[in-house]
């Protein structure tokens, strides 16, 4: 079956359920699906209703969309992804971006929770990403390309649209958050890195290092949707031997940078409406 | 039949074997096999008979798992290990470490020979591994996680246990062995690295490289083990000076270096707490 007959499947189960068309989609990392709570006239489908959807398989990931409105604003947005360390093919991990595009959106914001690599960088940080660099050894565009869905060899020289990084740093300064920009370092996980991992990454010139993102920000390109991402910094790697890190304090540092994550990507898409 | 099980499975034949109950476990990398034969009342297995354990392909690793006693410490060895080249899934090759887990291990000795990057080694020098860098383009913990082994996601601050390598330059100390320090880069192969690939892993911080150990270290960590890193460097891999190298001068340096090997092996397990 192609992925465009996925999508098509898809969209049977859930173009009549929605009541609005989202030029918008939100993809929310770990402990920021928050936001999804504040769209108004909100739908909830979880992913589990439907087809080619695996269930989510990670605490904290609650595994829906939520489509409805912010600031009037039409957008869809996933609370909870799937990752590739979770054993899903990265078709499957990038078959919700589509999904959202076949329904209308042109944007995406892809946001995560990431460890802080740049030196300069601390817990609570919130970064715009600049570029990427892919890391899982692997892309979700091998095999067989889909014409219907995008050109064999996408460009990759603007994965995250300049215009949209020029309104989120403007958007921030206005609002008062600190935003820092740097290049996101996705890899597979999901053990995370090593002290001398950290070290490599920092030379090879990333600022963050995740395990999502790159492989829904490379279909999303893939698609032709212009990409916004951000990063929720929720430890400083030193790369000497830092302290040990578990994801609940991923989670508790995610929850803690909410209020300034939420109000930002809340005027970014307000100030994209306008 | 989940991986729990089948961990369970190999842990309830081998206890029908012997009924001792190793702390410390042995991998015994390329050459370093003949330690095995050092331990004591030994009980000796084939990994052909422990259900779900795979078979060792490569010359010169026999295959076996040895449960005794060495230097006074109860001790499960493997004689041959399991590597990603040979065609293993990751959750293969290192299935069993996780055997060795649930037979109550909580040490884990890992050796290897491995190929020298920085300049300041020579072949025969042996390496006590600081830290790792997973080069292998995949991990052995992709897929659902089960919370009985470990964490979704371990915590790799401290791969190597400073304790334990604390421990280990004081052997080589007490037994006059020179043992240098360094990053292990692990690396799928099995082709041999060019020397392109061997300049980009000095920039990368790699102090030597190698086809083993990245995998086990991580699901050792995973199941919360205290791991010990030892490298015997078998052969200098300066991408700008490069030389052909086969196998069998691999082995021979590794059969050149064994008894210093074993000898600093050996007293470690003595030293250890």
């Amino acid at each position: 079956m192609t992925m465009k007959e996925k999508i098509r499947d898809v969209l049977a189960a859930l173009e009549s359920r929605l009541s609005v068309k989202p030029d918008i989609a939100l993809v929310l990392g770990s402990g920021l699906g928050g936001l999804a709570d504040e769209l108004e006239d909100a739908i909830r489908i979880p992913y589990t209703e439907l087809p080619h959807f695996p269930a989510a398989t990670v605490p904290g990931h609650a595994g829906r969309f939520v489509v409805g409105r912010l600031h009037s604003v039409p957008v869809i947005a996933m609370q909870g992804r799937y990752h590739y360390y979770e054993g899903y093919t990265l078709e499957q991990v990038t078959l919700p971006v589509r999904v959202m595009q076949a329904l209308g959106a042109e944007t995406v914001i892809l946001t995560n929770a990431a460890g802080g690599v740049n030196e300069t960088f601390q817990a609570g940080d919130l970064m715009v990403i600049r570029d990427h660099i892919n890391w899982f050894h692997t892309n979700p565009l091998i095999g067989k390309n889909e014409d219907e869905l995008g050109p064999r060899f996408p460009d990759m020289s603007e994965v995250y649209d300049r215009s949209l990084r020029a309104l989120a740093k403007e958007t921030a300064q206005a609002l008062g958050i600190s935003l820092k920009e740097g290049v996101y370092f996705g890899l597979s996980g999901p053990s995370y890195e090593t002290p001398a991992e950290v070290r490599m990454i920092r030379k090879l010139g990333g600022d963050a290092v995740g395990m999502s993102t790159v492989p829904e920000a490379i279909a999303a390109r893939h698609g032709g949707m212009k990409v916004l991402g951000f990063s929720c910094i929720t430890n400083a790697w030193s790369g000497t031997g830092d302290q040990p890190l578990s994801h609940e304090e991923v989670i508790e540092m995610s929850e803690r940078v909410k209020a300034h994550f939420t109000s930002l990507i809340k005027a970014i898409v307000k100030r994209m409406g306008e | 039949m989940s991986l729990l099980n089948q961990v369970r499975d190999a842990v309830d034949f081998i206890r029908t074997k012997t009924a001792i109950e190793p702390e410390i476990g042995l991998i015994l990398g390329s050459g370093l096999g003949e330690l095995a034969d050092e331990i004591q009342n030994p009980t000796v297995l084939d990994y052909r008979d422990i259900p779900y354990f795979p078979v060792s392909t490569v010359p010169g690793h026999a295959g076996r798992l040895v449960l005794g006693e060495l230097e006074g410490k109860k001790v499960v060895a493997m004689q041959g290990r399991f590597h990603y080249y040979e065609g293993y899934s990751m959750q293969q090759v290192t299935f069993p470490v996780r055997v060795m887990k649930m037979l109550g291990v909580k040490t884990l000795v890992v050796t290897n020979a491995c190929g020298g990057i920085n300049r300041h080694f020579k072949p025969g020098d042996l390496m006590l591994i600081q830290d790792h860098l997973n080069l292998t383009g995949t991990n052995p913990l992709i897929g659902p996680n089960e919370e009985a082994f470990g964490p979704r996601f371990p915590d790799m601050s401290e791969p190597y246990s400073k304790a334990l390598q604390e421990v280990a330059v004081r052997s080589a100390e007490a037994v006059g062995v020179e043992l240098q320090k360094g990053v292990y880069a692990g690396i799928s192969g099995p082709s041999f690295m060019t020397p392109a690939e061997l300049i980009m892993l000095r920039n990368l911080g790699a102090d030597a490289l190698g086809m083993s150990t990245v995998p086990e270290v991580i699901v050792a960590n995973h199941m919360g083990m205290d791991v010990l890193g030892i490298a015997c460097v078998t052969d200098m891999a300066i991408g700008e000076e490069l030389e052909p190298l086969t196998h069998e001068q691999v082995m021979r340096v590794a059969r050149e270096t064994k008894p210093k090997f074993i000898k600093l092996v050996k007293r470690i397990l003595h030293d250890m707490e």
